[in-house]
């Protein structure tokens, strides 16, 4: 049993400094042995502050303020050591990337058992029985780094399993997840269900799990707004649930929003000769003779987790030096090094493409040579994109949503016509996909050509005019 | 037929014990790189020389090995060139093929751990020598960030070149500049990411840990550690005066 008494929780330093407001004010949640309780609400309501309340991670890893009592069966998580809650809780995370500790796929599931001292044959007996249960044979022995995010996914879902934890935390383990690899961890989650684990789930897509959970718990601002149990969580209407800020309720596949891929009347850029493999596979990731795209119009481009997406993307934009496709777009024949200069991609982590110190000049660097009214020129892109309040700001410390319209303002500076995204909604709450939504309409109002790689099937119904499926 | 992780173990088991290796790194740094020793180690260390490559080619790591290979013979040219080379650009031959010929055979040596001993058989072996939990552990969590920061270094470089900023492009002179500022941000993000997942998974519990890799020394090890020991005793001898040949 998990229970949380009256807890609000601030964010600080160890030197005892407090920073910003109260993450959580006054939260009272118990989540009964066996019971599946969603923990969700807009970003930045709390629901991670839970979680890490729940494994330990605050205070022993974030320190800060905290009131109230955090327990696990009647202990108080903040006075026990963290490797004795790790025996009690098993945590999911959000970033596939940043949570195995080892290059391998099975030496990751034996890790929490190795950590515990486990004899070898009983962590090889686990392993090989998760391996059983989930189906996961494919993966074992891989190199972690080879894996697509829903592979990956998958190996940290297992992990928590092998360890053997009777709480289980998920903290939004589907944001970078397409809609098979999604239904893979409802299979997942069913499946802990069975074994009658407890399960506290923190998501913005809901419509996978809403049908399996016991109780739905929102949150807004840090405090508690509704909790929904049983006939309640049925009877919302998307007005409803639109108003507490949340995401539809209903698990929609990307591939049936069925969008056309051309129009007859499009203008078309068409892509001859795409291929690409990984250096020392002989596989093709991309694999494409010819292709056409409709110009001027929202593309959404869609397929499983390691259909090639991403390397598409990588291949228009230019990157990828192994593929000596070409391109041709308004009567001109594009080459690699030609299309680096026609195509901009907005990347998964915007982090890694914001140089510079402050927001304008992240814009001035990306103006053409010799233009005139420099300074005028950056302002007003960023006044058209809101960014206009953040001119000194350090990219760095901007928002996920705000680092994507910068490097948008960045693209839209350098004259660029066509603009990719890559899954530019994963992690986002239903106001801030809507703002999203709007950008990429306000970019199709000027003329720009736009391909967006998503598995977001409401971004797709709120703005994409085509689709395209990557077998 | 079902999955078993014991077997799959036993198959992936590396040619070398990791302590072989690190003890070859050592004799390596020592003795190639550092040049300890007089003249007699010259044959010896020629053999050593030819280790990591024969090691390479033993794990069938075909890019690294050429790779290497094609630098040391960049290392040998430049000498062998030096002699005929006109003033200032002797010095910078000599330089330059003095220095590739001394630190690449180490470096790939290096390599060679580093690519072929999994952070899991690296621990174990760390934990075989008896080293505290406090070495090991932050050893291993570099194990691990290597791949990540050269994953995150190739990113970057991309979004570089498609903002346009390159060497001789814009802004050229604070190409490095601007590639350490997301650089840093991200390294510190995965850093904290990792250690957190890690501490959830009980990672620095004060029990004796396990390890389910297959590690421990066979005939080859045997061998090789003997070389070690061979040339360290040689050198030994020559500091108290004896010469064997």
């Amino acid at each position: 049993m998990v229970e949380l008494k009256n807890v609000s929780f601030r964010y600080g330093s160890e030197e005892g400094h407090e920073y910003g407001e109260n993450s959580l004010s006054g939260v009272s949640i118990s989540v009964r042995e066996g019971e599946f309780v969603l923990l969700t609400g807009p970003s930045g309501c709390g629901k991670t502050t839970v979680l890490r309340l729940i494994n330990g991670l605050i205070p022993h890893f974030y320190p800060g303020f905290l009131e109230g009592e955090v327990l696990i069966d009647g202990k108080a998580v903040g006075s026990q050591k963290l490797y004795d809650t790790a025996l009690q809780v098993g945590t999911v995370f959000q970033n596939p990337r940043s949570q195995f500790y080892n290059v391998d796929t099975t030496g990751e599931l034996a890790f929490g058992c190795e950590n515990r001292g486990l004899p070898e044959q009983e962590i090889y007996r686990r392993i090989d029985d998760t391996v059983a249960r989930l189906g996961i044979e494919a993966l074992m022995d891989r190199n972690i780094f080879r894996l697509s995010d829903g592979e990956k996914q998958k190996i940290a879902c297992a992990a928590v399993s092998v360890a053997g934890a009777g709480i289980i935390l998920l903290d939004e383990p589907s944001a970078n997840l397409d809609y098979e690899a999604t239904l893979a961890l409802r299979k997942l989650i069913l499946e802990w269900r069975k074994e009658g684990k407890t399960i506290v789930a923190a998501e913005h897509r809901i419509a996978y799990l809403w049908d399996l959970i016991d109780r739905a718990v929102i949150l807004r601002d840090g405090k508690i707004i509704r909790e929904l149990i049983g006939e309640e969580k049925n009877a919302l209407t998307p007005e409803a649930l639109a108003g507490m800020g949340l995401r539809s309720t209903i698990q929609e596949s990307p591939g049936s929003v069925g969008l056309p891929s051309v129009l007859n009347e499009d203008e078309t850029l068409t892509l001859t000769d795409f291929h690409f493999c990984y250096p020392g596979s002989k596989t093709p990731v991309v694999n494409l003779p010819t292709l056409s795209l409709a110009a001027g119009e929202i593309t959404a481009i869609t397929g499983r987790n390691g259909a090639g997406k991403t390397s598409l993307l990588n291949c228009i934009c230019g990157l990828e030096k192994r593929c000596n496709g070409v391109l041709k777009y308004r009567d001109r024949t594009y080459n690699r090094k030609a299309r680096q200069k026609l195509c901009f991609m907005v990347m998964q982590d915007t982090g890694n493409q914001l140089f510079t110190e402050s927001v304008l000049e992240e814009v001035l660097i990306s103006l053409p040579k010799g233009t005139e009214n420099e300074k005028e020129q950056a302002a007003g892109i960023l006044r058209a994109l809101d960014l206009d309040q953040y001119l000194d700001r350090h990219p760095q410390s901007l928002s996920g949503g705000q680092k994507q319209r910068l490097a948008i303002a960045c693209a839209l500076a350098s004259g660029r016509e066509i603009i990719m995204l890559d899954e530019p909604t994963s992690g986002l709450d239903h106001a801030h996909m809507l703002e999203t939504a709007a950008l990429l309409k306000q970019l199709k109002a000027r003329g720009i050509t736009i391909l967006v790689v998503t598995h977001d099937s409401e971004l797709i119904r709120a703005c994409c005019t085509r689709q395209y499926t990557i077998e | 037929m079902a999955y078993s992780s014991a077997q799959a173990q036993e198959k992936r088991r590396g040619f070398l014990d990791p302590r072989t290796k690190l003890a070859l790194v050592l004799v390596l740094a020592v003795f190639v790189m550092g040049g300890l020793g007089g003249g007699q180690l010259r044959q010896i260390k020629t053999v050593l020389s030819a280790l990591p490559f024969l090691l390479l080619l033993a794990e069938r790591q075909w890019s690294r090995f050429a790779k290497g290979l094609a630098i040391l013979a960049i290392g040998y040219g430049l000498l062998l060139a030096m002699p005929y080379l006109p003033g200032v650009l002797n010095y910078i031959a000599l330089m330059c093929g003095g220095i590739l010929t001394r630190f690449v055979v180490t470096v790939v040596m290096g390599e060679y751990l580093v690519a072929t001993t999994s952070v899991s058989e690296f621990i174990s072996a760390m934990e075989r020598l008896h080293m505290p939990q406090t070495i090991t552990i932050p050893m291993s969590v570099m194990f691990r960030l290597f791949p990540t920061i050269g994953s995150e270094w190739r990113s970057i470089r991309r979004a570089m070149a498609m903002r346009g900023i390159h060497l001789g492009g814009v802004k050229g002179g604070q190409v490095l500049e601007y590639q350490l500022v997301p650089m840093m941000t991200s390294t510190v993000r995965i850093g904290e990411e990792l250690s957190a997942s890690a501490l959830t998974r009980g990672l620095g519990a004060p029990v004796r840990r396990t390890n389910i890799c297959r590690i421990g020394f066979r005939a080859q090890d045997f061998v090789l550690l003997a070389g070690c020991l061979f040339v360290i005793a040689v050198w030994i001898l020559e500091l108290g005066g004896v010469k064997l040949w």
